[in-house]
């Protein structure tokens, strides 16, 4: 690796980051005054989106850092660390979005075994039978108390 | 003040039946188990329990419906220590220290600490309640608009501390969060951010949005991690540690009667209460506490900061709702309603006149304090075991009881949708070294600061002249920033001569 | 989209009705027709702890042993019954899921400002025995003593009385017929939104603002701590004193009705069940009858009156009217 002194480092999450939280004020600023203009619905809204997106602009520089020749990144994280945590990500939000449609017994039992899995769970009998038993300890205990329906399939 | 006949009558009326104080442990241990599972409110667990109420005579059904009300709010701090989820709005501040706590070996004391502390708020509070409920009363309605906005900035002043290590990023992830939080429905009847879903007329679902983002988000970070508690060593359940930790609590009687103050004061106002007195005790005790910089780090006194707050709120609600009839939240609501089927209806007039009653009720509180204490002790002790389940089968079991507990808010998709949203924020939120903390406390108060501002500028007919003459007739409000700004000042005096003396002990030591 | 409710509607309802007198008792109905053979749902949509919720839970044990089927309540609250609603809309219109709800004002509101997918039509009322409406008071030491003290400031200067209301609701457009009548606009009051019920009467009680316009039925707790200026009623309600609208607008003073709660069903379930439709109408009308059971309600402060499904379906579609008419202000810009 022949980095030249005073090398910038891009750290592009953090800057999509900001991208993200920048977006939904102005979003949220621009519905707010599309509602209503009078000055009872602006009052709060509008000096704090100005404040927010004045704070991102304040806070981009620091997306860009200067690292110099000898100095280590920080504690190394590898591709396949985050790959991981990427895809438990995603496995819950399939999990969280399905569980109405799929019914909450299959939604949880499967995301269940991938969570085991992904999180380190070697042992197929082990992660089958943990995630049958606590989908269905969940599924009665929650069932007893909510005063809600549970959409379920084969429980 | 205290009416010695009341006194005896009270005493009369809690000794005609044992088998009232029978419902006592079954009151507690409900309320335990239904506050500390995710999603699950006090509201809920009560209103479950209140149809049976309606066969048992007065004084069972008050004990019952009670204790399930103590405990609930209690439970709620398990699921805050050991997994980060603040199962309920009052426990946020408990997830501060509570969770780093546990995170380096120490859950029995924290766990010990908590319970200690709550226990400790609600006997304080309780005890305060006897002198305080006909002044409180007179108070409380006369609060206006300015008054709670002066409420709400106190507990904005939080997110400055909760930013130590960047102020900016501290300062965007607060302000995020108060915008977050005014989304739908404003008071002044304006919808707004909605996207045109149904479900964000009420505003962002709070519990959920706090799940993902304290604790989804944590444990999404996790995956890499072994155990919870990395040394093994450290990975026992104690009691000896738990009865330690609440010793902790007891040396600590100053943070544990301003909690417990803070707590009464802000419970009795009506729809504050203890998801705002968490907050402010914890803020107050961070600021005044000459080892503020350790705070978050998993500093005993934050969580009897907070959990002496929050089980005090339930005594300030109960002042509100006994004095002046008026229920704070859902849970007092349904005690109300319990009150209103034995002939009972809260006002000034039924504390005038029934005094017994209002001391029946504290005493019976006192009693379950002191149980709590008990049976907690065994509860805390089983949820302990939390810590020794390796992190591979606990991060996919936690995130699937919150995600369980965001539906069970609302039964619908929405609690699972904002889960899943907030987890991702929170997740790049910690990743840059965002306080999710901060956002949280935005999510809670935006709300309540925009409302009341509003309701300040209308009453000052819009204009800033009239603003300016209405707050010279609030007192009470200048009152509270005068309040403010003095604290303001003298930690930092504090702070500023700690730092000159340590400069100097440093420079003796050279 | 017609707020009307058609008279061909109200002849069948009469019909149903008139039949569920002469033909035979409920048991034998249910013999015949099977229904309920399973747990009956009741959307409630607002969250537990309210006074529908109340409602329900106390409601639901009486109407258990005539149904002879449990009933779960089924919270479902939120954006202003809205989501409750729609979610009633969207089960099926078997009879194993009803409704309970402040159907006045929710229903109009729901359609008139959020876009609801749902009509009047669709729904059917069984009976709304809560009938709530509007109450202007202040504190109990105000000096403001009657109504006339506050029209009189108010024509001196719109914006010298501070007035609590919660914006979008039937309080609302009470107020602004009243002003009306004066040629006051609205915009030139001092107008300060709460979003519920419950703080506007605390803001009226601590005398936070001079006068509140509220649901009269929450007012009652607080009894000690208002006085009462004036009903939106054309009789006296609960025991209030002070003036009634119709002392003040006149005999024919129109207003607009405040919450009316009670049990209400799909208008699809009628027309297409009638046979089940009249067992849940005879168990809830005997139900609401007992004695025992209104003396039960009464103490849990909650109605009883029956008032019957063709009294209670005008009175709703007579609340969405008037909405409708004063539509510009619940909207808002």
């Amino acid at each position: 690796m022949a980095s030249k002194p005073g090398r910038i480092v891009v750290m592009w999450g953090h800057l999509l980051l900001l991208a993200v939280i920048a977006a939904v004020v102005i979003y949220y600023w621009m519905d707010t005054r599309a509602a209503s203009m009078r000055t009872v619905n602006l009052l709060l809204v509008q000096p704090a989106s100005i404040f927010a997106l004045f704070l991102v602009l304040a806070l981009v520089p620091q997306c860009f850092r200067r690292v110099g020749p000898d100095e280590e990144e920080g504690e190394k994280e590898t591709i396949g660390d985050l790959a991981r945590v990427f895809t438990l990500m995603a496995a819950f939000i399939a999990f969280a979005l399905s569980m109405q449609y799929v019914g909450f017994d299959v939604a949880t039992f499967s995301f269940m075994v991938v969570g085991l899995r992904l999180c380190g769970e070697r042992n197929w009998f082990l992660n089958l039978g943990f995630s049958a038993a606590f989908t269905a300890l969940l599924i009665w205990g929650y069932g007893a108390i909510i005063p809600f329906p549970f959409p379920l399939t084969v429980l | 003040m205290i009416d010695m006949n009341s006194l005896a009558g009270a005493v009369a009326l809690l000794t005609s039946s044992f088998e009232a104080w029978l419902w006592l442990i079954p009151g507690l241990m409900i309320g335990l188990f239904f506050g500390a599972m995710p999603g699950i409110s006090i509201t809920m667990a009560m209103a479950i329990f209140l149809p049976m109420t309606l066969y048992m005579e007065f004084l069972p059904a008050i004990i019952f419906l009670t204790a399930i009300y103590t405990a609930a709010g209690f439970g709620g701090s398990v699921p805050a220590v050991l997994m980060n989820i603040p199962g309920t709005t009052s426990a946020v501040a408990t997830t501060f220290d509570g969770y780093p706590m546990a995170r380096s070996g120490r859950h029995n004391e924290a766990l010990g600490v908590a319970l200690a502390a709550s226990v400790f708020g609600t006997l304080v509070s309780y005890a305060l309640l006897m002198f305080l409920i006909a002044p409180v009363s007179r108070v409380v309605l006369r609060l206006g608009p300015l008054e709670l906005f002066a409420v709400a900035v106190w507990g904005m002043l939080l997110i400055g501390s909760l930013a130590s290590k960047s102020m900016l990023r501290g300062l965007l992830a607060g302000v995020f969060g108060v915008l977050l939080g005014t989304v739908g429905f404003s008071s002044a009847g304006f919808i707004r951010g909605t996207m045109d879903i149904p479900w964000l007329f009420d505003g962002v679902p709070v519990i959920p949005a706090m799940m993902g983002l304290l604790a989804a988000s944590q444990l999404l970070g996790l995956i890499n991690t072994k155990y919870l508690i990395s040394d093994e060593a450290s990975r026992s359940i104690s009691f000896r540690k738990i009865i330690s930790g609440m010793r902790m609590s007891f040396k600590q009687p100053f943070i544990i009667g301003r909690g417990a103050m803070i707590g009464v004061l802000v419970g009795s106002i009506p729809g504050v209460g203890s998801s705002i007195s968490n907050l402010l005790s914890y803020a107050e005790t961070k600021r005044n506490a000459p080892d503020s910089d350790t705070f978050g780090t998993g500093n005993p006194k934050g969580v009897i900061a907070a959990e002496s707050a929050n089980s005090s709120s339930e005594g300030g609600a109960m002042a509100t709702m006994l004095a002046l009839g008026i229920p704070g939240g859902g849970a007092t609501a349904i005690l109300l309603a319990a009150f209103a089927m034995n002939n009972i209806v809260g006002g000034p007039s039924f504390i005038a006149n029934q005094m017994d009653i209002v001391y029946a009720i504290i005493f019976a509180n006192f009693a379950q304090a002191v149980l709590l204490l008990i049976v907690g002790l065994g509860f805390v002790y089983i949820a302990g075991y939390v810590v020794r389940v390796p992190l591979r089968f606990l991060i996919p079991s936690v995130l699937v009881v919150a995600a369980f507990g965001s539906y069970a808010i609302e039964g619908s998709a929405a609690g699972p949708i904002t889960l899943v949203v907030f987890s991702v924020l929170g997740w790049a939120m910690v990743r840059y070294q965002y306080p999710v903390a901060a956002t949280v406390v935005g999510l809670l108060l935006g709300r309540m600061l925009e409302n009341e501002l509003a309701r300040t500028f209308q009453i000052g007919r819009q204009s800033i002249e009239g603003i300016f003459n209405y707050a010279l007739t609030r007192p009470g409000a200048l009152t509270i920033f005068a309040l403010m700004l003095v604290s303001i000042g003298a930690s930092a005096y504090a702070k500023h001569r700690r730092r000159k003396k340590g400069k100097t002990i440093l420079a003796e030591e050279e | 989209m017609t707020n009307k409710f058609s008279r061909r509607d109200m002849l069948r309802l009469a019909g149903v009705s008139a039949a569920a007198a002469t033909v035979a008792s409920p048991a034998i109905l249910r013999a015949q027709s099977g229904y309920p053979s399973r747990p009956i749902s009741v959307v409630v949509p607002f969250n537990t702890g309210g006074y529908n919720d109340r409602l329900a839970r106390a409601f639901a044990p009486m109407l258990q042993p005539l149904l002879g089927q449990p009933l779960n309540i089924v919270n479902r609250g939120g954006a202003g019954a809205l989501l409750g609603h729609t979610f009633f809309m969207q089960q099926p219109d078997d009879g194993y899921t009803i409704c309970l709800s402040s159907f006045g004002p929710y229903i109009p509101l729901n359609i008139l400002t959020q876009n609801a997918t749902f009509t009047v039509e669709d729904f059917h009322m069984i009976n709304l025995p809560s009938q709530d409406y509007t109450l202007m008071a202040t504190s109990a030491d105000s000096d403001l003593h009657s109504i006339d003290d506050v029209m009189e400031r108010i024509r001196n200067d719109p914006a010298s009385v501070s007035i609590g209301v919660q914006p979008a609701s039937a309080d609302l457009v009470n107020l602004t017929i009243l002003m009306e009548a004066e040629g006051i606009s609205t915009d030139d009051l001092t107008l300060v939104n709460y979003d519920g019920g419950g703080p506007a009467r605390n803001a009226a009680a601590g005398g936070v603002v001079d006068v509140a316009l509220v649901g009269g039925q929450g007012f009652l707790p607080l009894a000690e701590q208002i006085r009462p200026l004036l009903t939106f009623s054309d009789e006296q309600r609960d025991g209030w004193e002070g003036a009634l609208i119709t002392n003040v607008l006149g005999d024919d003073a129109p207003f607009v009705a405040g919450s009316q709660r009670g049990f209400g069903v799909h208008s699809s379930f009628v027309e297409n069940h009638p046979d089940r439709y009249q067992i849940l109408l005879d168990a809830i009308e005997t139900a609401s009858k007992d004695p025992a059971n209104i003396a039960s309600l009464e103490e849990q402060q909650l109605a009883t009156t029956w008032y019957g499904p063709e009294t209670s379906n005008r009175q709703l579609r007579s609340t969405a009217a008037l909405m409708e008419q004063y539509l510009d202000l619940l909207v808002g810009d």
